[in-house]
């Protein structure tokens, strides 16, 4: 039986063996060339083994970087401090920060999209605006960002709002566009008037898809705050990567590379699971 | 007993009880059309006047304009030329005076059926922020228990007002729109298609249903279908839209038929068959399978 059959039923086992194989391809063909670099020169610093990537993952959560003011007494504190003191920590925080900074300048996005779709006049005001924003590579913008709003934590979050802000906008205002003429008549026939049925109706009705839209676009988020955080930064997950490709510190980039791609996971698993828990009528969630 | 022949006779009465009329369509004209392109004509030159009470059924070939009567008597849209006035006044946009079961999306599918029921009552009276106060709350558990009471006389169980409208069937969610809208206790009662997509057995059930509320409620109920036979069991009157004239352009009533209320099958049958030869008269466009309800 040829496996590309559009009829075909994989069984449970097949299924699983083959959503693994390819995480389990390349876990084994990195170690395994990993291993033969180093056979050939043990002071190999470009695929680093699982050993030295444990031990440059421990210091992290446990040692502060080496250019913190922390690190002169590390050793004295307790663990819990130290952990609070890593390299790690304090990364994770830094861009944990401008993250939820940003994810919190996004709702206004939704708003202006959810107006922009329910009122023919916003709509014509803005609409043409967003779509000519939408098309600029925000990235051509970080120059201006940070002349116009230094480098500090502002141009960052700008960074990231101009380019994901006009996608929220259109999402939402799409969505809004898409809900059923019916239902915004039968909210007039039921007594309400223009912002009961902007927000108890339609707000309602397109939030889960908008936090999907939102989900969908960490990614995007997460590629303009380390870009920002890559070229103008002192602190941050993308900063400590930068500076460690400098050293050619592969066996700290690499468990950090992993780190945030676990982190991205679990706020898309998170955001996922409250969508369904607060919006148990949403079938697509 | 009224015999088939009476039945026949056309509903004679001059146009002109405008101001007794609870609704009055006049000379209404409605086009659609981009700058620049040959614009199409939907309805032209209709004028109708509706009494308070009355049962109309709507009916005529796809695409004549049926719906587009109902969203001007809704106010949903403005026609090119004429006006429809409500109580003597016309409208910019819809309101509650017009109850609305559309045959798709007829409840919010992020409530459930308890509060798509109470939403109107809540809206009107709650605002849009919603309120917490103890006077509040003693009101909401009123509205409650008053959307209840109409589930029961929608034949729905208590157990179902905890559902969303998706956990419901074709039938149920009409039923769950029907006591939406009667809750407002609206002076019209607009159903568009709305048992449509249900199966032979629920639309027969929902036609008893809609005919028991409008002898309860007095409520005036305009009705579109595209069913002869479902418009002449339900209604009081029948309106068919179509073309007037072959070289004719846009649609105007073509028909315009008393029903008496008299339950006697030959003259429904008489009826129908003259529904449907003046609105389809190239074949019957009716599905047979309705069901006929004692009405």
């Amino acid at each position: 039986m040829s496996v590309l059959q559009i009829h075909a039923h994989p069984t449970r086992t097949t299924v699983w063996i083959l959503s693994w194989f390819l995480f389990v391809t390349g876990v084994i063909s990195y170690f395994w060339v990993s291993r033969e670099r180093h056979r050939d020169n043990p002071d190999d610093r470009v695929m680093p083994t699982l050993r030295q990537m444990s031990q440059a993952f421990v210091d992290a959560t446990l040692k502060p970087a080496e250019d913190d003011e922390a690190a002169a007494n590390a050793s004295q504190q307790s663990l819990a401090t130290r952990v609070r003191n890593s390299m790690l920590w304090k990364d994770t925080a830094a861009t944990g920060r401008r993250f939820l900074i940003s994810m919190a300048l996004l709702f206004p996005a939704v708003l202006l999209g959810l107006h922009m779709g329910m009122f023919p006049h916003v709509g014509a005001f803005f609409l043409r605006f967003v779509l000519f924003f939408d098309k600029i590579v925000a990235l051509s913008l970080l120059p201006i960002l940070f002349i116009a709003f230094g480098i500090d934590e502002l141009a960052k979050v700008m960074l990231i709002v101009v380019g994901v802000a006009p996608t929220i906008i259109l999402d939402a205002f799409n969505l809004t566009r898409s809900v059923p003429k019916e239902q915004i008549v039968k909210g007039f026939t039921l007594g309400a008037g223009d912002f009961s049925i902007t927000y108890r109706i339609v707000l309602k009705q397109i939030w889960p898809r908008v936090l999907n839209s939102i989900r969908l676009n960490l990614k995007s988020v997460m590629l303009f705050l380390f870009a920002g955080e890559m070229i103008a930064s002192t602190d941050g997950l993308a900063y400590r990567i930068a500076l460690l490709r400098r050293h050619m510190g592969m066996d700290t980039i690499i468990p950090y590379v992993l780190w945030v791609a676990l982190l991205l996971f679990l706020v898309d698993f998170g955001m996922r699971t409250l969508n369904r828990k607060l919006h148990p009528w949403f079938q697509e969630a | 007993m009224a015999t088939a022949q009476t039945l026949l006779e056309e509903k004679t009465e001059p146009a002109g009880l405008g101001m007794r009329a609870l609704i009055c369509i006049q000379d209404v004209l409605v086009e659609y059309g981009q700058p620049g392109k040959p614009s199409k004509r939907i309805l032209n030159g209709l004028s109708l006047d509706i009494r308070a009470g009355e049962f109309i059924s709507i009916v005529g070939q796809t695409g004549c304009g049926k719906s587009t009567l109902l969203r001007l008597v809704l106010a949903e849209e403005m026609p090119t030329r004429g006006q429809v006035l409500v109580e003597g006044s016309p409208r910019q946009q819809p309101d509650r005076r017009c109850g609305y079961v559309p045959q798709k999306y007829s409840l919010f599918p992020d409530r459930t059926v308890l509060e798509n029921i109470t939403f109107g009552l809540e809206v009107t009276e709650i605002g849009i922020l919603g309120g917490f106060s103890p006077a509040r709350r003693v009101r909401r558990k009123e509205f409650q228990s008053e959307a209840i009471g109409y589930l029961h006389r929608m034949g729905l169980r208590e157990s179902d007002a905890s559902k969303y409208p998706h956990q419901l069937s074709g039938g149920m969610q009409q039923r769950v729109a029907i006591a939406q809208a009667l809750i407002m206790r609206p002076k019209i009662l607009l159903m568009d298609e709305a048992f449509s997509a249900l199966d032979p057995g629920t639309r027969a059930g929902m036609q008893r249903l809609i005919k028991d509320l409008w002898r309860e409620t007095g409520t005036t109920v305009l009705f579109v279908t595209h069913n002869p036979r479902e418009a002449v069991i339900l209604a009081t009157r029948v309106i068919a839209l179509g073309r007037t004239g072959a070289d004719e352009d846009g649609a105007n009533i073509v028909l315009d038929l008393s029903v008496p209320d008299t339950g006697d099958e030959l003259a429904i049958a008489a009826l129908v068959q003259r529904v449907e030869r003046t609105t389809f008269p190239g074949g019957a466009e009716s599905d047979e399978q309705t069901g006929a309800p004692e009405v």
